[in-house]
């Protein structure tokens, strides 16, 4: 019973009804939630809140998986998801900006060009529209292919890279 | 724009989620979880047979609170919510309903359903959490400032249209608290020490019980609060002795100038067992008059972490201590040092006749700032040596809600510092504000090495139960290390089993040491202890021995045992114990519960609640009812109103259950 189960196994028996290995299931990958939802978000009290819709939705969709991706990249799928349609809700927005600039600072390279600078483009790129935004974060942030990036926010490679062009451009101008 | 510059993005740090955060979401996902599983099961049901039982129940319940539903933070639709929400609505329909002066305004009650606090510590968020159902949900009953009177008063309108409907739906069997589904669990970050009930002890193997007083009474405060939430309270958050010891009691008073207090034993039928009897034991301290209180030197340790900036915190903080310097004298001086937050001296000691230059810092206090150790605690006791007062009271009075890192962080090392600091002649107190972080354990376990009492202030009311009514008990000690011992008599008694107190077992040898540390009792403390014994012959937890000595019990006379009461306690300034006893005698036992005195009764009543509570199998046979009854029989007088408020306490859990 106390074996550690795979991610697989745990998402199999979790969609079965098995209570103790949900459990571990999300035990397992709050973390992971957590903080890539702090990437998205910039801001702690927006990431748990996150994080916790994110779980409480594990419990209705896992049933949902199918297995043909990643389970990680279903879950960023799911934080994607959850965030957009939080921010779309907008209730948030302004705390937001204004956490940003504390959360961020003090955590730059200092090899890089100016702090401030680097912290304004993050808070840039949280400001850029959705798709590019979360293509950004996939590809920069979270070091994922293109392709990687593509299965996530299920759309084709190439729309990804249309999506990052497209962002640094506008990077540049708003820079 | 390079792409070295955009790589930095993945520089990004999350810090740490919060372990309460944490708790939370694993806890609503469990929920959800749970909830899910209900859904799907009931779909099966439905399938199998459309009459199924409660079916229309819950398409009843379903229409009434069909306007919540869209309550949920979640996105999967969960039909069964509904039901689930009616469930928490109904012990919320019972605290509007039972709303009085008594329960005052400043609790900061969730004043919509609980529902979003499927988080789990959903209070620590309730703030939050309105605001976000205002803007997400347009169609949502409008948010409820929490701390305004008058629309309580609305609330409490809509909610009783809507409740009879509601407590009259069937409870599903077992009771909501304790059937998974939605557990909604009151201040998850709370932490208390787990412990057994005390159990059955044979008279034969094992003759003497020990125990020290325990005058606290934390545990009924949080009881209250988390069942006025519409929770059961977790089992070990219960201690039945501090339960007990939150009524006072009307015990005679020693005279002055004797002994400080004078024990008081009475045995009765027991309520829940027929075959056993209970035996109590009441102990009530000298009451002094305010007036002849020694002059005191306070110092208020006050927590202004973030975490403080909750209506139940600090600004209740605030205003507890406001009270308490409205109580002070000119002789009385008063320092004020915070920490954790804005750390440092606020006030160097001023004279409590400077009321108003006191009552300003107090105001000005802000929660909030870094955590940093601020030397908290040492700075504390540095301004209460400075205005230490020789023969007078030297205390300082922690508050917080659960953040101990006032300077050292290892908590034994705190505990050391406070016994030394006691030895000085500093003693320390403890009052716990707020729910989610609160540390029962830390504070239980610093008050008593400070010599002080642990208290929690759940609203304006208990504040002013231990900051005014009881300030004598709080700043007065009269006894301290006070160590109750009975040795019951094997020919009358045949098991025997102390009810509470399981957290101040001590060794039989322990009772002689007088350098075991122990309670305190303060002016006007009443404390309360009651055991339940099978007199010799009647039928006990095991069969008698066949081969035993005396295996048929003679008849008890009048002049017989059932015991003998031994205490021991040590003088304010003294460190040798001296010894009061008393016999436990078999003659004027009550025949009947009825006969009893009326605060006795009173003292069942909540040893059984207390029980049942922490769902003791020994509290099978007696219903919510015949508690409530009997408490009521045994309310009295009541010029306070907390025996009547008890009596609510009982039908709220009764309602959980």
């Amino acid at each position: 019973m106390n074996l550690p189960l795979s991610t697989p196994d745990l998402v199999s028996r979790a969609a079965g009804g098995d209570r103790a290995a949900f459990a571990a299931l999300v035990n397992d990958h709050y973390d992971f939630l957590y903080r890539t939802a702090y990437k998205w978000c910039g801001n702690r009290a927006d990431a748990e809140d996150v994080a916790q819709d994110v779980c409480v939705k594990l419990a209705g969709a896992l049933k949902g998986f199918d297995g043909r991706s990643a389970f990680t990249s279903w879950l960023y799928r799911i934080v994607l998801n959850t965030v957009r349609d939080r921010q779309r809700q907008g209730a948030r927005r302004a705390r937001q900006a204004d956490a940003l600039s504390k959360v961020t600072a003090g955590e730059a390279a200092p090899d890089q060009e100016s702090a401030v600078t680097e912290n304004q483009m993050w808070a840039a790129v949280r400001r850029l529209p959705e798709k590019q935004r979360d293509a950004m974060l996939l590809v920069y942030a979270e070091d994922r292919s293109h392709a990687e990036a593509a299965g996530i926010m299920g759309v084709k490679e190439a729309t990804v890279s249309w999506y990052v062009h497209e962002a640094r451009k506008a990077l540049r101008d708003m820079v | 724009m390079n792409d070295e510059f955009l790589k930095s993005l993945k520089n990004i740090e999350a810090p740490e989620p919060s372990g309460a955060a944490r708790t939370r979401a694993l806890d609503a996902a469990m929920a959800a979880f749970d909830a899910a599983q209900a859904e799907e099961s009931e779909k099966n049901q439905k399938k199998n047979s459309e009459s199924a039982q409660g079916g229309g129940t819950a398409a009843r319940l379903r229409s009434i609170t069909s306007r919540w539903k869209r309550n949920w933070t979640m996105d999967i639709r969960v039909p069964l919510g509904a039901t689930v929400a009616a469930l928490l609505v109904v012990p919320m329909g019972w605290y509007f309903l039972n709303q009085t002066a008594l329960t005052p305004v400043e609790l900061s009650m969730p004043s919509l359903p609980p529902i979003t606090s499927a988080d789990g510590a959903g209070e620590m968020e309730v703030a939050n959490v309105q605001t976000r159902q205002a803007q997400e949900f347009p169609t949502a009953p409008a948010a409820i400032p929490a701390p305004v009177a008058e629309s309580l008063g609305n609330v409490a309108m809509e909610q009783t249209a809507a409740s009879p409907t509601f407590s009259s739906a069937p409870m599903p069997a077992g009771g909501f608290a304790r059937t998974g589904l939605y557990e909604t669990k009151a201040g998850d970050g709370d932490r208390f020490t787990a412990f057994d009930e005390g159990g059955v002890k044979l008279t034969a193997n094992e003759p003497v019980s020990t125990f020290s007083i325990d005058v606290d009474t934390t545990s009924y405060a949080y009881m209250r609060r988390v069942l006025e939430m519409g929770q059961i309270p977790p089992a070990d958050a219960i201690r039945v002795e501090e339960l007990i010891n939150y009524f006072s009691y009307d015990y005679p008073a020693p005279e002055a100038g004797g002994a400080p207090f004078l024990p008081t034993i009475a045995v009765h039928p027991s309520p829940w067992n027929a075959e056993s009897r209970l035996v109590h034991i009441g102990i009530r301290a000298q009451d002094v008059d305010i007036s002849e209180v020694p002059p005191a030197n306070l110092v208020f340790l006050i927590d202004t972490s973030g975490s403080m900036d909750e209506p139940d915190r600090l600004p209740l903080l605030k205003r507890a201590f406001a009270l308490l310097v409205n109580e002070l004298s000119a002789d009385d001086t008063v320092s004020i040092v915070t920490y954790a937050g804005a750390a440092g001296v606020v006030l160097e000691p001023t004279s409590g006749a400077e009321k108003r230059k006191i009552l300003a810092a107090l105001e000005n206090l802000q929660p909030g700032g870094s955590t940093a150790g601020a030397q908290g605690i040492e700075a504390a006791y540095r301004l209460a040596q400075d205005a230490m007062i020789e023969g007078g009271t030297n205390r300082v009075l922690l508050a917080t809600d659960g953040d101990f890192n006032v300077g050292i962080s290892d908590p034994d090392g705190l505990e050391r510092l406070i016994e030394g600091e006691r030895r000085k002649g500093i003693f320390l107190s403890v009052l716990g504000f707020g729910m989610g972080n609160y540390n029962d354990a830390t504070m239980q376990s610093l008050a008593q090495a400070g010599n002080g009492t642990a208290a929690y202030i759940d609203s304006f009311s208990e504040a002013r139960k231990v900051l005014v009514e009881e300030l004598g008990g709080t700043l007065l000690m009269v006894a301290k290390d006070v160590k109750v011992q009975v040795e019951f008599n094997p020919a009358a008694v045949s098991e025997y089993r102390l009810i509470g107190y399981e957290t101040r077992a001590l060794n039989r040898e322990d009772f002689n040491n007088d350098a075991v540390d122990a309670g305190d009792v303060g002016a006007g403390h009443s404390v309360t202890a009651i055991y339940e014994i099978v007199p010799a012959g009647a039928r006990g937890s095991v069969d008698p021995l066949r081969y035993g000595e005396n295996a048929a019990a003679p008849a008890l006379g009048e002049d017989d045992e059932f015991g003998f009461l031994k205490i021991r306690y040590k003088a304010p300034d003294s460190e040798v114990s001296q010894l009061i006893e008393a016999p436990i005698p078999v003659a004027g036992q009550y025949r009947a519960i009825a006969d009893a005195p009326q605060d006795m009764r009173f003292a069942t009543a909540v040893a059984a609640f207390g029980q049942k509570l922490r769902g003791s199998g020994h509290l099978a046979a007696m219903s919510w009812d015949d508690i409530r009854a009997l408490a009521l029989f045994a309310r009295g007088e009541d010029a306070s109103g907390r025996r009547s408020e008890f009596l609510r306490l009982v039908d709220i859990a009764a309602s959980l259950d």
